[in-house]
């Protein structure tokens, strides 16, 4: 079981709030991914879940049972850092084995923990290697093992992929999912990283400023953003967000519209600009288009590889279904 | 060949004065182990100066080794030169882990621990042996009065009394006696030299990762499970550091050996050569060759402890 509420919770830092009062729920087994730009209380918002930072105000309960004043090691969370924080002293086996030890469990059952993990992450042959000798890669994989054996009731990630390179993150997300699908524990997941957080979660919680924008299914983000924020931040390339004439248009102060829901034409269309720089990238080509009033430059993406050249005067055409408004506000009209 | 000529003619005026610093002074004390020497005796007068001639051979070995101050020198040197390394490195460990959390006058508190180690050696000894372990005048003897005063006064007290008189009267310990002063000496060493140890031990602290740390606690690590095993680990590297450099510096100690009690029942090696030296130079120099086999074999053993930490 692993239902995490937390309510009101606020944090400070001498003077400074770096949470205002945040209220949450993750239920139980739910793949959660705290997800803003570097700074907006994401970590701090795990490290209060973990009991490594106090809340300054407010409750957390997991499973109904108010863990605010328990020690971080008796709240039954295990947690995966950034730095995978392995003890640099111990072989891989001891490492897994520590929290076990400090647990004061039996040889054979450590053992046999130890064998399981090792095994479900392919980390038999390195067992007995120190930290110092593995890639970064199995570190993590050795940090995920420590926080397995446990059996803890939510596992929480910061940050963990960000120190690795861009394919064995690929390769760390998918095996992260897959063990959460295989598990169903809870597990809460912080990142910088927009394309982690649509691949990996249930529910994500997209925050800024220590403030909670919005909550929902990576598709429910995408298709329908509460805000100016959560539509710039959510999607890649970014949405394209239309301020001015245009917007007044479709009667909204600001209108966005996302590169791929864009049709180019050299012929005839509703927006007329020039091509900037086009990014190939073989199954898509990122198309930077100057000189539309309100957005510059705005991103088109076409399917497969596109001909247009620099400075080619071109026609945008958005699909009219897919435009989303915003008042003056930023917030979403329907 | 003439593009390695260069560098090395480059080079050797340095080794070669390197060479000459070490080269000259050993062959010297390893030619005066193997004569007759000495600086003053009236009846073979051609002793006095060094001279193939006067070739005793082993002589002088079996004169120091068969002299009674010998061994025990050679005893004395290894307790000196451990129990100040134990003490500095369990002192330093538990000063430096106490005083790397912040706490407010940190920084004021740490110049005054490090300054015992800017303290002259002979003026460590005049200090400790005068001020704070003499028997009548130091604060030992003022601290040993002032409890015998207390409890004598406590006896005729009401209740208490009868439990304070069967303590007995307190007597200060005199440290230049000859079973106390390598006590003495211990002390004022490991005094100077934690400062040493903590300054080391601080900065290894300042780089452990607090993510491990933090890990350990959620491991559900106590703190002195902790301590045990991250902190100490950690360390492990700056303490051979700092035993390897303390030994080499102990094992030579002097200035504080004479001071505290001319050497009456605390002589190391060192001192025993200077004793020699008096008269005998060569006995004195074959003392010196068995105190550099004596630092070579903790040499040995220190830079294999240090190397082992070094390689993991």
């Amino acid at each position: 079981m692993g239902r995490i509420v937390l309510e009101n919770v606020t944090k400070s830092f001498g003077s400074t709030e770096v949470i205002p009062p945040l209220n949450l729920t993750i239920e139980d087994g739910e793949f959660a991914v705290f997800v803003g730009p570097s700074g907006c209380g994401k970590s701090t918002l795990l490290r209060v879940i973990a009991g490594l930072e106090d809340a300054t105000s407010g409750k957390v309960l997991i499973d109904d049972e108010d863990v605010t004043e328990i020690s971080p090691s008796k709240r039954g969370l295990a947690m995966v850092f950034q730095t995978y924080a392995l003890y640099p002293h111990m072989s891989v086996r001891k490492n897994i084995a520590f929290p076990m030890r400090m647990a004061g469990m039996s040889e054979e059952e450590q053992e046999k923990r130890i064998t399981a993990a090792a095994n479900s992450l392919n980390l038999t042959d390195y067992l007995d290697r120190k930290p110092g000798q593995l890639s970064g890669g199995q570190r993590q994989r050795v940090a995920i093992g420590r926080a397995i054996v446990r059996d803890p009731s939510a596992f929480l990630f910061d940050e963990p992929l960000s120190n690795l390179d861009a394919a064995l993150r690929v390769g760390m997300r998918l095996e992260i999912t897959e063990m959460h699908e295989r598990m169903k524990t809870t597990m809460i997941y912080v990142t910088h990283d927009q394309v982690e957080a649509m691949t990996m979660a249930n529910k994500i919680v997209v925050l800024q400023a220590g403030v909670i924008e919005q909550v929902g299914s990576p598709l429910e983000l995408y298709h329908r953003p509460r805000n100016k924020f959560v539509a710039g931040f959510i999607g890649s390339p970014k949405m394209n967000l239309i301020e001015g004439a245009l917007a007044e248009e479709q009667a909204a102060h600001t209108i966005g519209i996302r590169p791929e829901h864009l049709s180019i034409s050299d012929k005839e269309g509703l927006w007329q600009g020039t091509v900037g720089v086009a990014e190939h990238l073989g199954s898509d080509t990122f198309i930077h288009i100057h000189g539309i009033e309100g957005c510059d430059p705005m991103t088109m993406r076409a399917a497969g590889d596109v001909s247009f050249n620099h400075g080619d005067r071109v026609y945008l055409t958005p699909d009219a279904t897919q435009i989303h408004k915003f008042d003056a506000q930023g917030l979403r009209v329907e | 060949m003439s593009d390695r000529k260069l560098p090395r003619m480059l080079q050797s005026p340095a080794v070669i004065l390197l060479l000459i610093w070490m080269l000259v002074p050993l062959s010297m004390t390893l030619y005066f182990s193997f004569i007759r020497y000495v600086l003053n005796n009236l009846r073979r007068p051609e002793w006095t100066t060094p001279s193939i001639s006067n070739w005793r051979g082993l002589g002088n070995y079996e004169f120091v080794l068969k002299s009674k101050d010998f061994l025990f020198a050679i005893q004395n040197s290894l307790l000196i030169v451990c129990s100040i390394l134990f003490l500095t490195v369990v002192l330093g460990v538990l000063i430096a882990v106490l005083i790397n959390k912040s706490f407010p006058g940190q920084g004021i508190v740490r110049v005054l621990l490090i300054s015992p180690f800017f303290v002259m050696p002979a003026v460590n000894a005049v200090l400790w042996i005068n001020m704070i372990l003499d028997p009548v005048l130091g604060l030992q003897g003022i601290a040993v009065a002032g409890i015998n005063e207390t409890v004598a006064g406590l006896r005729n007290t009401p209740l208490i009394g009868g439990f304070f008189s069967l303590w007995p009267e307190f007597n200060p310990i005199s440290f230049r006696a000859t079973q106390t002063s390598a006590y003495a000496v211990i002390m004022m060493v490991t005094w100077q030299w934690t400062p040493f140890a903590v300054l080391i031990f601080m900065t290894s602290l300042q780089s452990e990762d607090q993510q491990q740390k933090e890990a350990a606690i959620l491991d559900g690590a106590s703190a002195w499970s902790q301590f045990r095993f991250l902190t100490l680990p950690h360390l492990g590297r700056p303490i051979a550091i700092v035993v390897m450099i303390q030994a080499i510096f102990h094992l030579s100690l002097y200035a504080e050996i004479e001071i505290v009690s001319r050497g009456n029942g605390n002589k190391n090696l060192p001192y025993l050569i200077g004793e020699f030296a008096n008269n005998n130079i060569g006995a004195a120099s074959a003392t010196g060759i068995f105190a550099v086999i004596l630092a070579n074999i903790v040499a040995i053993f220190l830079l294999r402890m240090v190397g082992k930490t070094l390689m993991e």
